[in-house]
């Protein structure tokens, strides 16, 4: 799912031959792995503590319901990594994990062999607290669900049954709303009503006899429980004694909170033997009771251990709620290696959900994240990186299925012909409850229990293939302090078309060390400050005839590249910096002047429908950082852009100089009163976002291929 | 009309509650989800055609957002539309419910029918829906119901809009027939005549050689064919055809006027990518008989096609052309997701939706606006206690016949939704019978009640709470009598410490102030923010004065403005709807709103602003809930 929509065919059609190649397969054992709901998450959770605990890695893999909340919040080559974070931040923050797959993997000395013990949790953001806290919502993007559906995922089972988790700031906010709560309930002094209406009077007055009543009767019989109750038939709804922490008592049913706040001021005002109390009863329903205390200090007594009873009950409804963040919690304190495949959108998901809010910078995400998991390495990274293991992939997809029908042909099924008799595999056996087998095999693609499974699979074999010999291995050894892994550690793809790598423990982003890649790039090396982002042009413009209008006022060498977000908008790289201030100058110029010299510039072609508009490379970074998503990007960067424009407004922008100051200029600032209703209409009616033409795409990639003949070319000269 | 209703139903009032017919559990709606889709539409158009209303209830992803996102009895009609807007265009529609019917005498004959519908993306162009929200509570309480989302996400029908549909048949690129081409109205010019020449010239030499019988010669006969295939282009189904190019929608009038002189050539218009012509396929048929047999083809696949392309729509279609008019609860909400998942994307106004509304269903009974004219029933929530109280009031028997119950059983056992639709079919023809309000069964309306009908209809009633809404946090609870408040003397209040309830903050304000010697009424719109209504007219404006300038003093209120007390009219809070400055909290909301200036953009919009001021509708009802 995290492929989707290009890696998504590709999947398809593999699922479809390994299927095929399955049959060749005569043991395989396909019992199903671990599935954990609400229902066994407890017994699950104790179980997966030993298993973390013995574990030498542990592979994990999420699905979520979403990966873009709109078509140009896709990666693009044009991402600075500081945007391709946000574009991240804002999945990670829309959408919701549904499943998250957990598979520890220890290695069996006796056996020679790894033992996976994968487990499945269905996760669901349910509220489990009753307070009001935020309205939880997410978002559905339509092709991940069809996607997930495709792959037989089981909704109900998600939606009934799922885990439900609090991350660590909501935990936190649950006890600071509790704790309020709770000094309301017992220090704060009920506030003195005064008794206006001859109702509240009398109510008062009956209730004040009834205590007394009640009260008295204790004291002058020690069998007075039967007594009262005989005398009392038509409150016996109402008022019904009862023992509580072994002391008489009465509970109150029936009232209405205006009558129990009565009750509880003549309890304090006339009954000085008499307590007030509100706890949760067995089955967690809560309970007014009026209790007899003997003396002062009983009172005093009484009170303590109702609150250390409320404090107990809110510690096991907060423990409930926090739910599969204990899964979380234990990954981090055990300190474990873990492992993934292209994870960097999987960790953001675990930092948003079961920590804090994500930051807006990606340096202080990773080193917060850093600090709850020091060592986490990402298969992707390994197998692009590591030349070793590059000749035995052939150059073939380093996506999770590839990978693990290439590097664990045996325990992938993958027909004899295609294995590599020479090399010896791994072992892995797998173990769900009491269940083991070594030749194991769920087929179920995309859950993520069985991706998990298959990232640790990948991960062993690879290991082997660089030379870490498991049986050399004894059992106090860490894997992750392993010298051949530590060029691996910690090492992320942000984007690995744009092959952008993070380092978790310092921060740094750094171009991705392999040549594997680089000579396919298709584009010319993208300089941030020779970019225009431009858009709401005319959809029916193609990448061509923008580069021809910009090169008759530029020169036909001024445009690098053009790359589109979606039809209506797009980057212009151009060959140099002064070229982005005097197209924004030139734009701007143009549409404030309407003579017939501007109307016959080559440039007015581009700004027909008067909604064009341009800005330089960091308003796309502001406009990424927006919470809203609009499915058009011209929409998305008005919406964002009306307060900007504002900003520009009055800081009287005459001189084009300042203009090109402006670090978020928008040259736009001719106030065109567009109505708000053709715009939104326009997100709508036009939705042929990022669907090109095969013309327009090939327009693109010529302009670029020429572009970079000559590059390479002056390059050589 | 009303008062004279009311007298109406005082005489009919009796103390029966039996009703043998209200055991629900008994009635089966039909579900329905792509396997069976087509086979039930051909059924449902048919009821759709032969009863006399149409119940529609949906079941969605999830409501609102925020607590104060909700429509609150606050909102006047332009605010909640807002609101509604903002959750049509939010959320998905995971059921809809139709339910046909027809009242005779004291029975009712319903065919409820239950869709069950997923935006997929079925022709692959990002279409019906690219993402939508999803509302955890919603989700819950629809899970402890018994909802089954595996066979709304597995077989769910699609569908598109009528706006879509449109963008969409172009990209699709599929032919067009156009059977009966309109006249071209304008003289040709000399390049036409050359273009039209020439083409008229490669027809006829085209039609001659497909005519021309091939030459028997055994053995080159393949060779022969496949030249020939060569020459004379390729085959539309068992009938030759040829493609003529075409540069403008006037050269496509031009060739197909031309294809008129011709008795056996029909012409398919070939649209490219960007929805422009591209050529014309220009089919071949041996006989005027085979021409109709060719048309009726294309216009059955032409059915298919958009059978395929509107999916659930067409069930919309269907009401809308059969001008049945529509009954509903909670009219609004319902209507607005119609109108955005099926018809267009919303307007910017509740005018401009009413209108662009009223096009495609011309009458639109909300049942709670019927409830508002039994009086006490003003306080029923919900469906059920309206239907108790109802029982409990009135002696109104009823049948309710559903004919086709029996064939629903085999499909999705267990699994009986969209009970609701049933439940306001039920309540509605009920409401009819108490109202005496009702059409006469032979179609020939009586225009007594025609009137009478008229005079509910089309009135949506916004401030209501949805069947199943989630209820959290403290309700408005307003005073016990409806008093009319000019929305000039609400004003918000926010920035105060948190967790103080309405009635804290009404005696925090009583005496901080000389605005508050008067007498006024708090409360919260969510945990951040109250609204604070003055019976005195002018108050609020002093209040706001008051708060803006931060005025100097001694007094209490002075001190809670410097603690962060701020406030804002009405105004600014219609701006938010407006402009959907939908944040979680009100105030933070509101707190943006001030922070942006007004900006120009919307300088269409402030014009019509100053008329809603002054318009008299603009008063809100606050009522007991």
């Amino acid at each position: 799912m995290k492929k989707v929509p290009i890696g998504r065919a590709s999947a398809l059609v593999r699922h479809g031959t390994s299927f095929t190649c399955r049959s060749f397969c005569s043991a395989t054992s396909t019992f199903s792995l671990k599935k954990v709901t609400k229902t066994n998450f407890d017994s699950a959770l104790e179980d997966l503590r030993g298993h973390v605990r013995d574990a030498d890695f542990v592979s994990i893999d999420l699905e979520m319901t979403g990966v873009t909340s709109a078509p140009w919040r896709e990666s693009f080559e044009f991402d600075r990594y500081d945007v391709r974070y946000l574009k991240v931040k804002d999945s990670a923050e829309k959408f919701a994990v549904v499943q998250f797959g957990v598979c520890p993997f220890r290695w069996d000395a006796s056996k020679e062999s790894f033992v996976a013990h994968p487990h499945n949790f269905y996760v669901f953001p349910r509220k489990e607290l009753p307070f009001d806290g935020p309205s939880y919502e997410f978002l559905c993007q339509t092709t991940s669900i069809d996607f997930l559906a495709k792959y037989q995922f089981d909704f109900n089972a998600c939606i009934h049954e799922g885990i439900s988790y609090l991350s660590r700031t909501q935990e936190a906010e649950a006890w600071r709303h509790f704790n309020l709560e709770y000094e309301d309930d017992l220090s704060k002094e009920v506030r003195d009503i005064p008794l206006i209406s001859t109702v509240d009077v009398l109510f008062t007055e009956r209730v004040k006899n009834r205590f007394r009543e009640w009260r008295d009767g204790l004291l002058r019989n020690t069998n007075v429980g039967s007594q009262f109750e005989g005398n009392s038939n038509d409150s016996k709804q109402k008022f019904q004694t009862v023992f509580f922490k072994m002391r008489p008592a009465l509970t109150l049913k029936g009232f209405t909170s205006h009558q129990m706040r009565l009750i509880q001021l003549v309890i304090r005002q006339q009954f000085k033997d008499l307590a007030y109390v509100c706890v949760y009863g067995e089955d967690f329903v809560e309970q007014k009771l009026v209790v007899y205390t003997d003396s002062e200090d009983d009172k005093h007594l009484l009170m303590q251990e109702v609150k250390d009873g409320l404090h107990k009950e809110a510690e096991r409804k907060i423990k409930a709620a926090v739910g599969f963040r204990h899964v979380i919690d234990l990954l981090s304190s055990e300190r474990k290696l873990l492992i993934g495949h292209n994870c960097f959108l999987d960790i953001a998901h675990i930092y948003s959900k079961f920590f804090a809010p994500l930051p807006s910078a990606v340096e202080e995400f990773v080193s917060s994240f850093h600090k709850k998991f020091p060592y986490i390495v990402d298969t992707k990274h390994l197998l692009r990186t590591n030349n070793a293991i590059q000749n035995l992939m052939k150059k073939h997809s380093t996506s999770l299925s590839s990978a693990f029908a290439h590097l664990c042909p045996e325990i992938a099924c993958v027909a004899k012909g295609s294995t590599l008799p020479h090399l010896s595999y791994l072992k892995v056996e797998v173990q769900v409850d009491d269940m083991r087998s070594s030749n194991w095999n769920s087929g179920a693609k995309h859950e993520a229990g069985y991706d998990a499974f298959m990232t640790g699979c990948v991960f062993a074999q690879a290991c082997s293939r660089m030379g870490i010999d498991f049986k050399l291995y004894s059992p106090s050894t860490v894997l992750a302090y392993n010298e051949k892994l530590q060029k691996h550690m910690n090492l992320l793809y942000l984007s690995w078309n744009i092959g952008a790598v993070i380092d978790l423990s310092s921060g740094k982003v750094t171009p991705e060390s392999s040549g594997f890649y680089f000579n396919k790039r298709r584009y010319p090396e993208v300089v941030f400050q020779n970019i225009v982002l431009f858009w709401g042009f005319p959809s029916k413009l193609k990448p061509r005839e923008l580069r021809e209008c910009i090169a008759k006022v530029f020169g036909p060498d001024s445009v690098t590249a053009i790359y589109y977000l979606d039809k209506t908008a797009s980057f212009i790289q151009f060959s140099k910096e002064e070229f982005v201030t005097g197209f924004l100058v030139l734009k701007e110029t143009l549409e404030r002047n309407n003579d017939p010299i501007s109307v016959l510039h080559p440039l007015s072609k581009l700004l027909e429908g008067g909604h064009t508009h341009a800005a330089k490379y960091e308003v796309y970074k502001e406009i990424c950082s927006s919470a809203i998503s609009r499915i058009l990007f011209a929409d998305q960067a008005n919406s964002v852009c009306i307060k900007l424009r504002e900003e520009l407004d009055t800081q009287e922008l005459v001189s084009s100089s300042e203009i090109s100051e402006a670090g978020n200029s928008i040259s736009s600032f001719v106030a065109k009163s567009e109505s708000k209703s053709t715009k939104s209409n326009d997100v709508l009616n036009d939705p042929s976002y990022r669907h090109f033409s095969c013309d327009e795409m090939n327009d693109a990639l010529y302009i670029i291929k020429s572009q970079l003949g000559k590059q390479t070319k002056n390059a050589k000269l | 009309m009303s008062r004279l209703l009311q007298r109406r139903f005082l005489c009919s009032r009796g103390s029966s509650n039996s009703n043998k017919n209200s055991n629900q559990q008994q009635w089966k709606v039909k579900q329905v989800t792509k396997s069976n889709f087509s086979e039930a539409l051909e059924e449902i158009k048919k009821h759709i055609q032969d009863s006399d209303f149409i119940a529609v209830s949906s079941q969605k992803s999830g409501a609102f957002s925020a607590p104060w996102r909700r429509v609150l009895p606050f909102d006047t009609p332009e605010t909640a539309y807002c609101k509604a807007k903002d959750a049509a265009e939010k959320f998905q529609l995971f059921q809809f419910a139709v339910c046909p019917f027809s009242i005779k005498e004291s029975k009712v004959i319903a065919f409820p029918y239950n869709f069950h519908l997923f935006p997929r993306d079925e022709l692959n162009i990002g279409m019906p829906a690219y993402s939508f929200s999803c509302q955890t509570s919603y989700l819950t309480s629809m899970a402890r119901e018994g909802f089954d989302f595996n066979v709304c996400i597995y077989d769910g029908i699609s569908y598109l809009s009528r706006v879509q549909e449109s963008s969409a048949k172009d990209r699709i690129g599929n032919p067009i027939s156009r059977i009966h081409p309109v006249k071209s109205s304008l003289a040709q010019s000399v390049a036409d005549s050359v273009f039209l020449e020439r083409t008229r010239s490669r027809v006829r030499h085209w039609i001659n050689a497909c005519k021309d019988p091939i030459p028997k010669k055994g053995t080159d006969d393949a060779l022969i064919k496949s030249l020939r295939k060569l020459i004379l282009g390729e085959m539309f189904g068992s009938r030759p055809c040829m493609s003529i190019d075409i540069c403008s929608e006037r050269q496509v009038e031009l060739v197909l006027e031309m294809l008129n002189e011709f008795s056996d050539l029909i012409g398919l218009i070939i649209p490219d990518k960007s929805g422009g012509p591209k050529a014309v396929r220009v089919v071949l048929t041996s006989s005027e008989e085979d021409k109709k047999l060719l048309e009726r083809e294309l216009e059955n696949i032409e059915e298919e096609e958009n059978k395929r392309v509107r999916g659930f729509r067409e069930v919309i279609d269907a009401v809308s052309v059969s001008q049945k008019p529509i009954v509903a609860y909670n009219c609004l909400n319902e209507l607005t997701f119609i109108h955005s998942k099926f018809l267009a994307p919303l307007p910017q106004s509740m005018s401009e939706f009413m209108c662009s509304l009223r096009f495609a269903f011309p009458c639109i009974l909300d049942v709670n606006h019927l409830l508002k004219e039994i009086g006490p029933l003003k306080k029923a929530k919900n469906l059920p206690a309206a239907m108790s109280y109802l029982k409990r009031q009135f002696f109104a028997p009823l049948d309710m016949e559903i004919p086709h119950q029996g064939f629903s059983e085999q499909e999705h056992e267990g699994k009986n939704h969209g009970h609701n639709v049933l439940r306001i079919t039920h309540l509605f023809a009920k409401l009819c019978l108490i109202l005496k309000v009702t059409r006469d069964s032979n179609e020939t309306v009586n225009d007594d009640l025609n009137n009478a009908m008229e005079s509910y209809a089309n009135n949506f009633n916004p401030f209501c709470t949805s069947v199943q809404e989630p209820i959290d946090g403290e309700g408005m609870v307003w005073m016990d009598n409806t008093r009319k408040v000019s929305t000039e003397d609400l004003a918000f209040l926010w920035g105060f410490r948190s967790g103080m309830s309405a009635g804290v903050l009404k005696s925090i304000f009583r005496g901080s102030h000389d605005v508050f010697s008067e007498d006024f009424e708090v409360r919260l719109v969510d945990k951040s923010c109250a609204i604070v209504v003055f019976w005195t007219p002018g108050s609020a404006k002093v209040l706001l004065n008051v708060l803006g300038s931060g005025a100097v003093g001694s007094d209490g209120l002075t001190e809670m403005i410097s603690e962060g007390l701020r406030g804002a009219g009405y105004e600014l809070y219609k701006r938010i709807c407006r402009l959907g400055l939908w944040e979680s909290d009100l105030a933070e909301s509101l707190d943006r709103a001030l922070e942006e200036p007004i900006p120009d953009v919307l300088g269409a919009d402030s014009t019509k602003d100053l008329s809603e001021i002054y318009w008299s509708n603009d008063v809100i009802k606050l009522e007991d809930l």
